[in-house]
């Protein structure tokens, strides 16, 4: 099933009746709070809320996760910007100039070009998303257990070699996400493992627990150390950018939709690295580049393209083959597999309403986003004064209500807060956190799928390298692991990560 | 522990244990047929590769000599800010269930801003009260979520 402008059109008129419009705002509005908010990123946003949208149907509840995760993109450069306090890692070279433009009475301008710019990446990067994903679908439907296992044993390997030199706490990190997934019953025996004999944990640990402590909870205990209290804005007065200040900034934003669109096709890729890559590339094509970092607009429009585009893209091989390329998307991916939907090919033939309609309401939410940030910029200039006194508790209070309401059992408000102690560790140990969050959401279809083809090969493995597709795959993910090892035998110095996949 | 290097010791060595303990476990899980995954295989690699790579990153980090950084470790103060924050995260959780959701959550508000902002006790009761009046109204009336109503509610 290729692309067809009926199913489009079908998913549009799903997308715009008033309940999925009015759900579709609501995600704006909160991805956009989230964003802005120092201190809950995107993927504790989505994670905590998750389970709340158990109440509304399927693809209500997927419109508005996936409005909340773009909005928050959006909403990230106003810290950023306004304060000089990054509302995710993604927005950090949105600092650099950002704030240098925001200390010479520009603020408006730069919120609005960062504004602009996510929403011409974000609607470049949806029709893109409208047309490619239904192709890599097609292809993908070939995919059998060998494949799937292959795909998902390469999305790992790229996100723990893109821990850098700090590869083996990559392998650490993903091993005990694994273990954390392991707890409970076989998928395909149901024999008990890891229990203990205890009834608790034979209903397994759910990765929202997981998330939700790695994410939220260790997020509030770094900032609670470094106290942070009070934060003080300045005053924005005019928002307009100028013609020459967009015509400075075209070029620019079709540049980085590229490099965080295709980049953001990649395992590993997540906004916090193509948003680095987009600056840096500007840099090296600007005449001046001597601007840069001394409030340079191109350098606040760069990072805010790349990030939505790199969004954007991530819905591709969600959709398309049921692979997360970063910790949002495997939130996402347990929020789809929670309403019983199975992401890969298969999504788009058995659920093309839902499919469509989740993609329409993405052109819709990129309007509604723009709105929402830009006559609105002031409004969330403010609520960056909200102190971390009070941010703090309530973040913790939204943690323990998106926790509790999955099972509604104590054990797993317990897992939160065991896992956002260990995410704590993690951090300030220089670990990953990345390759657990994606080892715990993959680790029950990757044993299945391993299960699946020993079966087929009557318990050989060599079936993964004699069929060609899952061969690729193979010889991909070792030549990563490879080039993972190589760069951890040159290192003469302790392991240290540079840079997490997202938050 | 001070040391990045030191961690890396500590951690490691600590990690490959994790490793050998999920090991044995492994070892105890039962089950499976001819040409089936067994239920134990994938805790065992696991297990291994904890064990392989906790030991390779202490023996690494032993054998590098020269570069290295210290943590940024809490000072006593942030130590005790962490540790009151996780006490009452804690007392939250395990007095939910007895008080109920919205006086568990009005306590817990209570206490947590006006421990990290000491001046503002009046804010403090009335953002946990509005807090706490919305958890029930929304959470447990509205949307009908299985949240202790606790002894006011009941």
């Amino acid at each position: 099933m290729g692309f067809s402008f009926d199913y489009l059109f079908q998913g549009f008129a799903i997308a715009l009746t008033w309940q999925n419009l009015l759900w579709a705002l609501v995600g704006c509005f909160i991805g956009t709070l989230v964003g802005v908010l120092p201190g809950i990123g995107p993927v504790s946003g989505i994670a905590i809320l998750l389970p709340l949208t158990t109440v509304l149907p399927a693809t209500s509840a997927i419109i508005m996760m996936a409005a909340i995760y773009y909005g928050a993109m959006y909403g990230g450069s106003t810290t950023a910007i306004v304060v000089n306090i990054p509302g995710e890692a993604s927005s950090v070279p949105t600092a650099m100039d950002g704030y240098e433009m925001a200390k010479q009475g520009k603020a408006g301008p730069a919120l609005a070009i960062s504004a602009i710019g996510s929403f011409v990446a974000g609607t470049i990067s949806v029709i893109a998303l409208t047309f490619f994903a239904p192709i890599l679908a097609d292809f993908a439907v070939v995919f059998g257990p060998p494949e799937y296992f292959a795909l998902m044993f390469m999305g790992l390997s790229l996100v723990i070699s893109l821990s850098g030199r700090a590869l083996l706490k990559g392998v650490i990190s993903m091993s005990l996400g694994l273990t954390a997934a392991l707890i409970g019953q076989d998928p395909l025996t149901g024999a008990a493992r890891l229990t203990f004999g205890t009834s608790t944990l034979n209903a397994g640990v759910d990765f929202i627990s997981v998330i939700v402590g790695l994410f939220a909870i260790s997020e509030v205990m770094i900032n609670v150390e470094q106290r942070i209290t009070a934060i003080n804005t300045m005053k924005i007065d005019n928002w307009m950018p100028t013609w020459a200040d967009i015509k400075q900034c075209t070029g620019t934003m079709i540049r980085a939709t590229g490099v965080g669109f295709f980049l953001g096709l990649l395992p590993g890729c997540a906004p916090s690295v193509t948003t680095f890559v987009a600056y840096d590339l500007e840099k090296r094509v600007s005449k001046h580049p001597e601007r840069f970092g001394h409030g340079a607009i191109e350098g606040v429009c760069a990072p805010e393209s790349a990030n939505n585009a790199t969004s954007t893209a991530g819905f591709i091989p969600l959709f398309s083959f049921g692979l997360p390329t970063a910790p949002s998307m495997a939130v996402l991916l347990g929020g789809l597999m929670m309403y019983g939907l199975q992401p890969g090919p298969m999504l788009f033939q058995t659920n093309p309403q839902f499919v469509w309609a989740v993609i329409a309401s993405m052109y819709i939410g990129n309007v509604m986003l723009l709105v929402l940030n830009l006559p609105l910029v002031g409004m969330w200039a403010k609520i960056c004064r909200i102190p971390f006194y009070i941010l703090g508790p309530i973040i913790v209070f939204c943690a323990m209500i998106g926790t509790y309401s999955i099972r509604f059992q104590g054990f797993d408000v317990w897992v939160m807060l065991l896992f956002g102690v260990i995410g704590y560790f993690m951090r300030k140990l220089g670990f990953p956190v990345a390759p657990m969050v994606l080892a715990s959401v993959l680790a029950q279809m990757l044993e299945t799928a391993l299960g699946q083809s020993l079966l087929i090969s009557q318990g050989s493995p060599l079936i993964f390298f004699t069929r060609p597709i899952s061969a690729i795959f193979m010889v991909l993910a070792l030549l990563s692991i490879g080039r993972g090892i190589w760069s951890q035998v040159k290192a003469k110095a302790p392991e240290v990560v540079k840079d997490d996949a997202e938050y | 522990m001070k040391t990045q290097r030191a961690a890396d010791i500590v951690v490691g060595c600590g990690i490959a244990v994790f490793g050998v303990f999920i090991l044995l476990a492994s070892i105890s899980i039962t089950g499976g047929a001819a040409h089936r995954l067994p239920p134990r295989t994938f805790p065992m690699i696991v297990g291994v590769l904890l064990l392989l790579c906790g030991s390779g990153l202490a023996l690494k980090s032993w054998s590098i000599r020269g570069a290295d950084f210290a943590i940024d470790w809490p000072d006593r103060e942030g130590v005790r800010t962490i540790s009151v924050t996780l006490a009452s995260l804690a007392c939250y959780i395990a007095l939910m269930s007895p008080l109920g959701l919205p006086l568990a959550t009005f306590f817990y508000l209570v206490f947590s801003i006006w421990y990290l902002k000491r001046s503002k006790w009046l804010t403090a009761i009335v953002i946990s009260l509005i807090t706490a009046l919305i958890s029930h109204y929304l959470f447990i009336r509205l949307l009908g979520l299985s949240f202790p109503a606790g002894l006011l509610f009941e």
